[in-house]
This record gives structure tokens, C-alpha cells and sequence, in this order.
């Protein structure tokens, strides 16, 4: 199969016939990916219900609440959510048959990702306390550092697509391992969603 | 209904990869889900013995009642690796990635499961684990139990911490395992095989996955929150710096209380094969049996807090725990009638598997009623800290999933090896055991009424009487156990030759050559009706070259 050079030359995937091992290979991985975040969410669940236990045994919880900086985080949240439609439209630029604007997509997704981590380094400075600090520590260090950890992965997952993409893994009708990246942003879009409002508007 | 057919054919069902070649890749880092089934059933059972060990180092240090064999602190050692050992490196790789691999894609007419890869990297993660957890004996291992309540975790030895991270390890392990499987039964059915023609068996895995998937990842949690705790000082289970003990008995039984299921489930598919099969009789309420199992795992998520009716959960929370644990007796008890329901009337083969399989509804339905006692807030504040919990656990989790595991054992053996386990010896072995175990851990029943704590190295000179009883019996139930696992090294060479189907039973594991080869099928069989009704011809079409000398499938070049 003449796959290298597939990404950049165009149309190489429209004229073969519907390629059923393909089809259901994807549906495997896809449905198999689905489940992994299945767990993944059940993980932030039980520190989320950790973090709302602990703030409302009463004991320890900063009177007044700790010093957050909710204008910076949702700044921050605008990258995120802004990272996750810049993603949404490398995968249709894809399968669209344009590599170049993928291509183009993609590395501002990365670019916003790493946006969103230096905007939580800022917050973690801003806030100042430490992780073994209290129950306030535990909490949001673990979930935004868990949060955030994800998103660094994330990064570094995208950026291996790219690179795949580049050398020609995927053809322009086959390209489940990009599905399955955009799949992984958006959830973690998601988690933050949930994290914001538990921390900064509750 | 329509006969749906999962796959239009010429699809995922006929790809195959080619066999491997090599001793390495053949029996070692091997992908074929039959091998890593085996795989995960001889470490299970090399765990099973370190673990049977350390029972009988328990079962000696009470027979007097001033203790004498270990130090209190050894002692707690000893119990909390036993109870680690037997839950998680045992009975649950035993039912799930043992026999589930072994068995349940055969059952649905799959060549493998959908990640090969990913289901052998889950298996090398279990002994790694097994050994990290063994480790931590060298470091001080952990005394607060299998539960590790803060905050006596807290303040354990070094080895408190390696336990954690093995337990973590296996976690991962069993949450891609319920993935992988989840993911095998959703897609990858042979044509025809709709859910409601699946075997009971393929329903047990079906419903446990999500419960590995799920409770596993919540126990995940748990335990990296108790090691950050341990390493980093991360406030959450310490109460002087706000943090809550009763936060981990919360996130612990999320997990925990499923798991008991997770390490039930797949006994109950087990008995739902067996028990039809050596009595020639469909199985009695089929779709009974399969929704009860779901019902059971739905309502296995939200009693968890019944373990807690002694660490002070609010009254108001007590009523709705303990009513919906109760309720969960309903659905185990349509099962218990429907098995019943299958041997009345049938023409029943005394088999070592069926005599498993009977003794399996004897002592499961005992623990099982302890169970509803202890649902009962009065009756738990009572018994909750004595020797009745540890009966009513051990005749769940060796009167039921053990039971069941022996059942499964000498009934699947044939598929694995091609030879049938001594029948002599397996009766000689069941009586034995099941006399062994009644005798331990019946008396515990009374010793815990009579206010026996658990978990403590001495006690009150008046129970060591049947203190002594238990001990006595639980010797001849590890001789019997010994005894199986000779008989099954000693048949793996000398047993007699079984063919395909030797209990002339109707899943589709037993339609292909014993051992199975690496494609399962030549061809992939299309499916008619649930394999029970033992008085119609088979319900499968596509089978007719399995047993002749028909050439194997090529590999596709994919």
C-alpha cells in the first residue's frame, strides 16, 4: 500500500471498497476507548466525592473560603473550551482530505493546551498553599493536579498523532487513532467543566 | 427478535492472526486468550497456596488460646496478607481472568477476545502485583486487615504503602480485563448470537465486567489516595488535620461491596452450566437467571454503607442501606430456586463437578442467609466485630466462589488438556473438603454469637474448644485441596483421554477439539436458540468440519 505519501496527496482512500475488518476493528477500538473514559471519569468521581466529604465534614475546611482566583480560571477555562473547537475541526479538516489545515489545527490545539497549563501553574502560585497543606490541599491539588496531568498527556498524545499523521499512518478514510485523540480532548474538556464548577462556583 | 447477526460475516468474526510460533511467544508473552486463561489459573493457584499458608499459620496460632505460634503483631500480618492474597490474587483472577478467558469467548463463538494485546499485559501485571504484595513482608506488611482502615493504616509499617501500590497494580489489571471483556461480548458475538442466547456463564462475565471496570477504578482511587496520604502527608484520611477515616471505609466499600459480586458472578454462570448439564434438563428460568444477575450488580452499587453500621453512619442512613441490602436476597434467592428448579425432576450424573456444584448450593445458600442477618442493623451491631462475619465471608467465598471455581475446574479441565481429571479422587477430594470446611467454619457461627472478637491472636480460654474443632477440619480441607492439585498435575499426563465432549454438554466450547486449537473455529458457527434444551439436535450451523480433517483457517495478511 503506498501509504507514505498518502497524507499529503489527497484522495488515496475514496476509490477502494468499504473495508469491513477496517470497520469493525474501529468499532472495537472505538467502543473499548469509550470504556476506558468510563473509568477514567470514575476516578475523578471518587476524588470529587472526596473533595465534597471532606468539605462539608465541617472540620478544616479555609473559613471564607481558600483564595482562589475565579478570573484567571475562567480566562483559562475560554483556552480549554477554545482548545477543544480547534481540535473538533482538525479531525474535520481530515476528513476533509486537507492535511495541511489539520495539520494547522492541531498544533493550535496543542498550543492552547499548553496555554491552560501555564494559566494552572499561575494559579497554583497565586494560591500558594501545598498539596500536604490541609484538606483544601488534597483536594484541589489532587484533582486539578490529576486534571492537569491529563491534559499534559493529552499534549503529548496529540503531538504524537501529529507526527503519525505526517509520516502517513492514516489515510483519509482510515484514521480511528485521531478519532479516538479527539475523543480524549473533549473528555478532559469535560472534566474540566465539572472541576471548575465544583471548586470555583460552588 | 430477529436473529440479529452481530457480524455480516467476512468481518472481524473470521479475522484471525497467525498462530505464533516459538516457545516464547507461544506459552509465555502469548496473545491467544486460551493461554492467558491458563496462565492466569497457575498463578492464581501458586498464589493460592502461599495463601492457604498463611491461613493454617492463622489456624494453628488459635489453637490455644493464649496464641504462642506468633507474635499479635505477626499475627495481624499474617491475616491481612491472607485476606489480600485470597481476594485479589485468587478468587477474583481465578473467576475472571482465568476461567473468563479461558472459556467465554469460545462461548460466544469469538476467535479471541477484542484486545489480545491488552488482555496479556493484563495478566503480566498480576503476578508483578502478587510479588509487590508478598514484598512487603521484607518492609513490615501491613496489620490493619484486607481493609486497612485509617488510622491504623496510617501508622502501619513501610510495607503498608507496597501494598497499597500492589493492590493499585491489580486493580489496573482487573479494569482492563472488564474492558476488554465488556468490549468482546458487546461486539463480538457470533452471527445469531443474541443476549438472550447466550450461555449463563457468558451472562456472569457480562455482568461482572462493568463492576471490574467501574468498582476497580474506584478502589484505584482509594488506595493513591491512602499511599499520597502515607508518603506525601496529603490530609485525607487524618483526622487532626481535618481529614476523615470514614472517607476511606466510604471509598472503599464503592469498590468492595461490588467486588464481593465481581467474585460471585462468574460462580453463578459456572453452576448455571454444570447444574443442567449433569442433570439433562434445560435450565430452569433462564432469562430468570440472567436479570437477576443484573439486578444483583445494580443493587450491588448502592449498599456498600452496610459494612459501616458500626464506624457511626448516620441513623437515617442505616434504614435505606440495610433495606436495600435485604432486597438483594431476592434476586440471589431466584437463582438459588431456579438451579433447584433444574435438578427436580432430572436425570442427574453424580460427577465430582456436579457434586461440586450441589455443594455449592448448600453452603452458598447458608452464607448467603448470614448475610441477610448481618443486612439487619441490631443483629450487625452485634455480630459485626466477632467470628459470625468471618463464617458468613468464608461460606460465601469458599462455600460459594471457591465451590464454584473446583466445579468449573473439573469440568473445563478436559477443554484445556484433552484428558479428564480422576474422578476417584476428585470424590475422595470433594468429601473432604466439604466436610473440612463445614467443620472449620461452622463452629465460627457460635463462637462469633458467643462473642469471639476477630482479628485478635488470643481470646477467652472457654472457645478454645471449637477453636481446636476449626483447626482440626480446616487441616483436612487443605489436604483436600492438595489433593486436587495433584489430581489435576497427575491427569495432565496420565488422565483419561476425554474427546471434544465429555459430558455431552450443548456451548459451543464443547463442539470444537479438546484442547482447543488456536483459531477456536474453523469456521464461525452461526446460532439458533440458547444451548439448553438437551432435547433438540444442537442450535448451531457451521460446525460440521470442526472435528474432521479439515484444513485450519488461513490467516488474513492484514
Amino acid at each position: 500500500m503506498a501509504v507514505a505519501s498518502v497524507a499529503h496527496s489527497g484522495f488515496a482512500g475514496y476509490a477502494e471498497e468499504p473495508d469491513q475488518l477496517y470497520i469493525e476493528t474501529r468499532e472495537l477500538r472505538i467502543q473499548g476507548f469509550l470504556l476506558f473514559m468510563v473509568s477514567d471519569l470514575v476516578l475523578f468521581s471518587s476524588f470529587i466525592f472526596a473533595y465534597l466529604y471532606l468539605r462539608n465534614s465541617g472540620q478544616g475546611w479555609p473559613a471564607g473560603g481558600p483564595k482562589l482566583d475565579i478570573a484567571l480560571a475562567a480566562i483559562n477555562s475560554i483556552v480549554l473550551f477554545g482548545s477543544g473547537a480547534t481540535m473538533h475541526f482538525a479531525l474535520e479538516n481530515w476528513k476533509h482530505g486537507s492535511f495541511v489545515k489539520f495539520a494547522n489545527w492541531i498544533v493550535m490545539t496543542i498550543i492552547l493546551g499548553a496555554g491552560f497549563l501555564s494559566g494552572q501553574v499561575m494559579e497554583y502560585i497565586h494560591i500558594g498553599a501545598r498539596w500536604d497543606s490541609g484538606i483544601f490541599g488534597a483536594s484541589f491539588y489532587t484533582l486539578t493536579g490529576m486534571h492537569g496531568l491529563h491534559v499534559f498527556g493529552g499534549i503529548i498524545y496529540l503531538t504524537v498523532l501529529l507526527l503519525q499523521a505526517a509520516q502517513g499512518k492514516y489515510t483519509f478514510t482510515k484514521y480511528t487513532g485521531l478519532t479516538l485523540g479527539t475523543l480524549y480532548w473533549h473528555f478532559v474538556d469535560v472534566i474540566w467543566v465539572v472541576l471548575f464548577s465544583i471548586f470555583y462556583l460552588l | 427478535m430477529a436473529a440479529t447477526a452481530v457480524h455480516a460475516g467476512g468481518g472481524l468474526a473470521d479475522h484471525i492472526h497467525p498462530e505464533p510460533q516459538g516457545f516464547v511467544r507461544k506459552y509465555v508473552f502469548s496473545i491467544d486468550h486460551k493461554i492467558i486463561g491458563i496462565q492466569y489459573m497457575i498463578t492464581a493457584f501458586l498464589f493460592m497456596i502461599l495463601g492457604g499458608m498463611l491461613a493454617e499459620l492463622i489456624r494453628v496460632q488459635l489453637m490455644k488460646a493464649s496464641g504462642g505460634l506468633m507474635t499479635p503483631e505477626t499475627y495481624n500480618e499474617v491475616y491481612s496478607i491472607h485476606g489480600s492474597t485470597m481476594v485479589w490474587l485468587v478468587i477474583i483472577p481465578l473467576l475472571t481472568g482465568g476461567f473468563g478467558n479461558l472459556i467465554f469467548p469460545v462461548q460466544i463463538g469469538a476467535r479471541d477476545v477484542a484486545f489480545p494485546w491488552l488482555n496479556m499485559l493484563s495478566f503480566w501485571i498480576f503476578p508483578v502485583a502478587g510479588l509487590m504484595l508478598y514484598a512487603s513482608f521484607l518492609m513490615g506488611a501491613p496489620t490493619a486487615g484486607w481493609t486497612e482502615y485509617p488510622p491504623m493504616s496510617l501508622q502501619g509499617q513501610a510495607g503498608t504503602s507496597m501494598w497499597a501500590a500492589a493492590i493499585f497494580l491489580i486493580g489496573v489489571s482487573s479494569t482492563m480485563t472488564g474492558i476488554n471483556f465488556l468490549v468482546t461480548i458487546l461486539k463480538m458475538r457470533a452471527p445469531g448470537m443474541t443476549y438472550t442466547r447466550m450461555p449463563l456463564f457468558v451472562w456472569g462475565q457480562f455482568v461482572t465486567a462493568p463492576l471490574l471496570m467501574i468498582a476497580t477504578t474506584a478502589l484505584g482511587a482509594a488506595l493513591a489516595a491512602l499511599f499520597v496520604q502515607r508518603e506525601f502527608g496529603v490530609a485525607f484520611f487524618d483526622p487532626a488535620r481535618g481529614g476523615s477515616p470514614l472517607l476511606w471505609q466510604h471509598m472503599f466499600w464503592f469498590y468492595s461491596h461490588p467486588a464481593v459480586y465481581i467474585m460471585i458472578l462468574p460462580a453463578f454462570g459456572m453452576i448455571s452450566e454444570i447444574l443442567p448439564t449433569f442433570s439433562r434438563k434445560p435450565i430452569f428460568g433462564y432469562k430468570m437467571i440472567a436479570f437477576s444477575s443484573c439486578a444483583i450488580a445494580i443493587l450491588g452499587f448502592m449498599v456498600w454503607a452496610h459494612h459501616m453500621f458500626t464506624s457511626g453512619l448516620a441513623p437515617a442512613l442505616q434504614l435505606p442501606f440495610m433495606v436495600l441490602t435485604m432486597l438483594i436476597a431476592i434476586p440471589t434467592g431466584v437463582k438459588i430456586f431456579s438451579w433447584v428448579a433444574t435438578l427436580w425432576g432430572g436425570v442427574i450424573h453424580m460427577t465430582t463437578s456436579m457434586m461440586f456444584a450441589i455443594g455449592f448450593l448448600a453452603t452458598f445458600t447458608l452464607g448467603g442467609i448470614t448475610g441477610v442477618f448481618l443486612a439487619a442493623v441490631p443483629f450487625d451491631l452485634h455480630a459485626h466485630g466477632t467470628y459470625f462475619i468471618v463464617a458468613h465471608l468464608h461460606y460465601v467465598l469458599v462455600g460459594g466462589s471457591l465451590m464454584g471455581i473446583l466445579a468449573g475446574l473439573f469440568y473445563w479441565y478436559p477443554k484445556m488438556t484433552g484428558r479428564l481429571m480422576n474422578e476417584t479422587l476428585g470424590k475422595w477430594a470433594f468429601w473432604l473438603f466439604f466436610i473440612g470446611f463445614n467443620g472449620t467454619f461452622l463452629p465460627m457461627h457460635w463462637l462469633g454469637m458467643w462473642g469471639q472478637p476477630r482479628r485478635v491472636a488470643m481470646y477467652d480460654p472457654q472457645f478454645q474448644g471449637w477453636n481446636q474443632v476449626a483447626s482440626w477440619f480446616s487441616f483436612v480441607m487443605t489436604a483436600a485441596l492438595i489433593l486436587v492439585l495433584i489430581n489435576a498435575l497427575w491427569s495432565m499426563r496420565n488422565g483419561k483421554r476425554s474427546g471434544h465432549n465429555p459430558w455431552n454438554a450443548r456451548t459451543l466450547e464443547w463442539q470444537i477439539p479438546s484442547p482447543m486449537p488456536y483459531y477456536n473455529f474453523k469456521h464461525v458457527p452461526s446460532v439458533f436458540a440458547a444451548p439448553y434444551d438437551f432435547a433438540e439436535p444442537l442450535p448451531y450451523r457451521g460446525l460440521e468440519e470442526e472435528l474432521t480433517g479439515a484444513p485450519p483457517p488461513v490467516p488474513a495478511a492484514h
